[in-house]
């Protein structure tokens, strides 16, 4: 029996950018960057001070239930918000609602959830800290102390896969998931096994959902001193870039069976077509210089979608502003495209790299712009690095050479994914 | 459904484990029903309100000797190097350079976080008055030394195995609290049917023996507090079970597609048969009282096995001695076998491991390798006053000795992740017995 055909039923994303895909979308468009100066803390005397905050971040505005605001942390605050914009507009709730009891459990237990998450942070930990300065360095002081101390629901905040089990519980979503937590390629590791699982008949929709909200201080502060931060303005491509900038946010599909999509006559977005995967091996940071991974990625991605180089619309690089990762990329799209890759462009200078959830919410608003027929430019590039020569970026708007994306990212651990979609 | 599909054979298992530093220990004491629990040695835990634990005792890298690695690595990132290297020699295979890219990795990694001692230096060096002042971050040793940073990444396990084994393929890193292990087996299964590579390095990890670690499940009052009785502390399925005893360790096994591992003459212990995912969607930390999440769990790796609940001989249960679990899970247990409950043994090997947490899973699914390998199945220890609603045929005071046709490994999350993993033996796959040419 084929595999079935995947299709996109839903799509929700959050980010400095905005609240929903369509006005993230609309300001890459108009070449604004939503970075700007860090909030959160006092960054006047820090060297690095400018990322991708979401504005006037408002909890209740991204979950209204208030009880559970004390169980998790702020990533998951963005992660539930994707996710539930993406299942309302997918409208599987609602069909599963209408459904008398029987059904409606079977069709919940044929739903499944997969995230990718950022995994742990830092701060919570600082909770730790008006404990640690009553106990003196004692630590049976530190144990005894402990429940006057601390909020009995520490661990669940900090759990990586809340989510994920949030998820499951708003919505009565009960089927196949998982929590990926492989840094950047989390995210879109989520959509590819969410794509598997309705290839193999596990579960005949699924939520896949990336989040992370990586800006705070500690976190800030690693990236600058291994020289992972820009100076001023992430600029992918250019001969002045020097380096990346941290956003947050989350991005969501909801991806079904045709079959399944069929059955309500529901909204389809697009198609997922396939999807390739290589790892470099380097340790932890280190990448190749020669893009063999990237490479490797996007041609297993055309080769699992039965595709040729030739049919692909448009490129959404990873483009994290970092002098080796873009150099390695074009590379990559070199060996894979030769002379006649298709418009490449990126999304992270318009609002940081969203970690876990960069892949996915780019491949949220690469839906989008080839819905609206257009290559956004990267508007922060001015001048092409020359080891880029020939690479088909622009600051300026291009067209997409079919309804096809190409989706690449990348992550620590010399991790590499592509995702190919069909927009609708 | 592709009755063509590629099968998975398991070749090569690993164990660090509170029971032993090895298989063949851990094996041993997992037959006797000897408990790893002891005071906490790693810190002084005597304020806290359970400070037993299921610690891995006298452990060192004798395999993975490398010192330059050592310094990437936190307590659970050595006892994954030991644990995978066993495997890696145990199967007699590792990745080349030719066929690095058809290598996968797929690890259930724990719930990072920074060293104690790091974040007592932090605290000392930026919150003295218990706030943070974020500006003497800028001068505090751990927040500017990138090892720290690496050793708290969750990535960091996948970093340190696709580089050391040069693992050029599908390399995945999940978690799912308590069934991570579990998850991690799943997917790498997969990988191998979806063709994506013809071999994995699978496996878990985890330590959360630490002052945050132990603090976080003694505010949810989830730890037996047994602190006088510590190798009485876990009891699964015991009337009188209170909470489990946290452990810690590594599981690892290698899998390879089925043909390819007849080829070379592996030896086979097992075939890793079916994946069963649900989400229980109830509570964050319980399956409801009628198992519910994990019965879906269960019938979808028996399905996914083509298997029947006839074929199973042995459960490896999630049995961590919380009341709730062991209750769900017997309710569970019922609700998939029926009748067939009586014919099925059972045992829960965290009476004499602990719980394990992520590598928990992984660890489990070792265990169950080894039975079918073996033709035995460890006791559940401990277990004095049978609780009424926990039904089952419990495998108690020896192990059984028999042909274990199949087994059934569970694992349930925080966070509602349901896992399920059913192995089979090699002789009811080719009628060939797992020992290689």
């Amino acid at each position: 029996m084929a595999a079935p055909k995947v299709v996109i039923t839903g799509s929700g994303a959050v980010c400095a950018g905005g609240m929903h895909p369509e006005e993230i979308l609309a300001g890459i468009v108009e070449g604004r960057s939503a970075i700007g100066p860090i909030r959160q803390w006092d960054t006047t005397n820090w060297p690095t001070h400018l990322a991708g905050e979401i504005p006037d971040f408002n909890p209740r505005a991204l979950v209204d239930d208030r009880k559970l605001h004390k169980l998790i942390r702020r990533t998951d605050l963005v992660g539930l918000y994707a996710a539930s914009r993406a299942i309302e507009l997918s409208g599987i709730v609602a069909q599963r609602d209408a459904l008398a009891p029987e059904a409606a459990a079977a069709y919940s237990d044929r739903t499944g959830v997969i995230v990718g998450s950022g995994g742990g942070n830092f701060q919570n930990q600082y909770d730790y800290f008006p404990l640690m300065t009553e106990a003196h360095g004692d630590l049976k002081a530190f144990g005894s102390e402990l429940g006057s101390n601390v909020n009995p629901m520490w661990l669940l905040r900090t759990l990586p896969n809340n989510v994920l089990g949030h998820i499951g519980i708003k919505h009565g979503l009960k089927g196949t998931n998982a929590c990926i937590t492989s840094h950047s390629i989390g995210g879109l590791l989520a959509v590819i096994e969410a794509m598997e699982a309705l290839r193999a008949g596990e579960a005949d929709r699924v939520v896949a959902v990336g989040h992370e909200t990586p800006i705070e201080p500690q976190m800030v502060l690693y990236y600058y001193r291994m020289g992972l931060l820009a100076s001023e303005t992430l600029r992918p491509f250019d001969v002045a870039r020097d380096g990346s900038q941290f956003g947050e946010g989350a991005g969501a599909l909801v991806l079904e069976t045709e079959a399944s999509a069929s059955h309500r006559s529901a909204p389809v977005l697009g198609e997922v077509l396939g999807s390739g995967y290589a790892t470099e091996a380097q340790g932890l940071l280190a990448i190749r210089a020669d893009g063999d991974g990237p490479a490797r990625a996007m041609a297993q991605a055309l080769d699992d979608a039965g595709l040729k180089a030739a049919d692909v619309g448009m490129i959404v690089a990873h483009a994290n502003g970092t002098p080796q990762s873009d150099t390695t990329e074009a590379a990559a799209i070199r060996t894979v495209f030769g002379g006649a890759a298709p418009p490449v462009t990126g999304f992270k200078w318009a609002f940081g790299h969203l970690i876990a959830a960069a892949g996915i919410i780019e491949a949220v608003i690469a839906l989008a712009a080839l819905k609206r027929h257009i290559v956004p430019g990267i508007a922060t590039l001015r001048t092409l690095d020359p080891a880029c020569e020939g690479l088909p970026v622009s600051a300026r708007a291009q067209t997409p050479r079919s309804d096809i994306a190409m989706i690449l990212c990348r992550g620590f651990s010399g991790t590499n994914a592509a995702l190919l979609v069909r927009s609708a | 459904m592709n009755d063509a599909r590629r099968r998975v054979a398991v070749t090569g298992v690993g164990l660090v484990t509170p029971v032993g530093n090895d298989v063949a220990t851990t094996w041993d004491a997992l037959l006797a029903g000897r408990s790893g629990g002891a005071e906490i040695s790693l810190f002084d835990a005597s304020g806290f309100s359970t400070h037993i634990a299921a610690e891995v005792k006298d452990f060192r890298n004798t395999l993975v000797t490398d010192r330059k690695l050592f310094k990437f690595t936190n307590r659970s990132h050595r006892f994954m190097l030991e644990a995978a290297e066993q495997a890696l020699r145990d199967a007699g295979i590792r990745p080349t350079a030719d066929d690095a890219h058809r290598w996968g990795c797929a690890v259930g990694a724990g719930m990072m976080t920074a060293d104690f001692d790091d974040l007592v230096e932090t605290h000392a060096h930026c919150a003295a008055g218990g706030e943070l002042d974020a500006d003497l971050l800028l001068t505090d040793r751990p927040a500017n030394d990138p090892l720290v940073f690496c050793r708290g990444q969750a990535a960091e396990g996948l970093a340190l195995l696709t580089r050391q084994y040069r693992i050029h393929g599908y390399a995945t890193s999940v978690h799912t609290a308590c069934a991570s292990g579990g998850q991690a087996f799943g997917t790498a299964m997969k990988l191998i049917r979806r063709g994506y590579v013809d071999r994995v390095l699978a496996g878990g990890f985890d330590s959360m023996i630490s002052p945050i670690g132990v603090a976080g499940f003694c505010l949810l009052s989830a730890l037996s507090a047994d602190n006088a009785t510590p190798q009485r502390a876990s009891r699964p399925f015991d009337a009188t079970r209170n909470g489990f005893l946290l452990g810690e360790g590594a599981g690892f096994v290698v899998l390879e597609e089925w043909e390819a591992a007849r080829a070379r003459g592996a030896h086979i212990y097992a075939e890793l048969a079916g994946d069963g995912n649900s989400l229980s969607s109830y509570r964050i930390t319980d399956s409801p009282p009628d198992g519910d999440g994990p019965i879906q769990a269960m019938r979808q790796a028996l399905a996914d096995a083509r298997a029947t609940t006839g074929d199973i001989d042995y459960i490896n249960a999630h049995g961590t001695s919380t009341p709730m679990n062991d209750r769900s899970e017997s309710a569970a247990i019922h609700a998939v076998f029926g009748a067939g409950t009586a014919r099925v043994a059972v045992s829960s090997t965290k009476s004499s491991m602990g719980h394990l947490i992520a590598a928990a899973g992984a660890v489990e699914g070792v265990v169950c390798a080894l039975a079918i390998d073996r033709g035995e199945m460890p006791v559940n220890a401990n277990l004095r006053d049978r609780d009424p609603d926990c039904d089952l045929d419990l495998v108690v005071g020896a192990p059984r000795r028999q042909r274990v046709r199949m087994t059934m490994s569970n694992s349930f999350g925080f966070g509602g992740s349901n896992s399920c993993i059913v192995m089979r033996h090699p002789e009811e796959v080719d009628g060939r017995a797992g020992q290689g040419g």
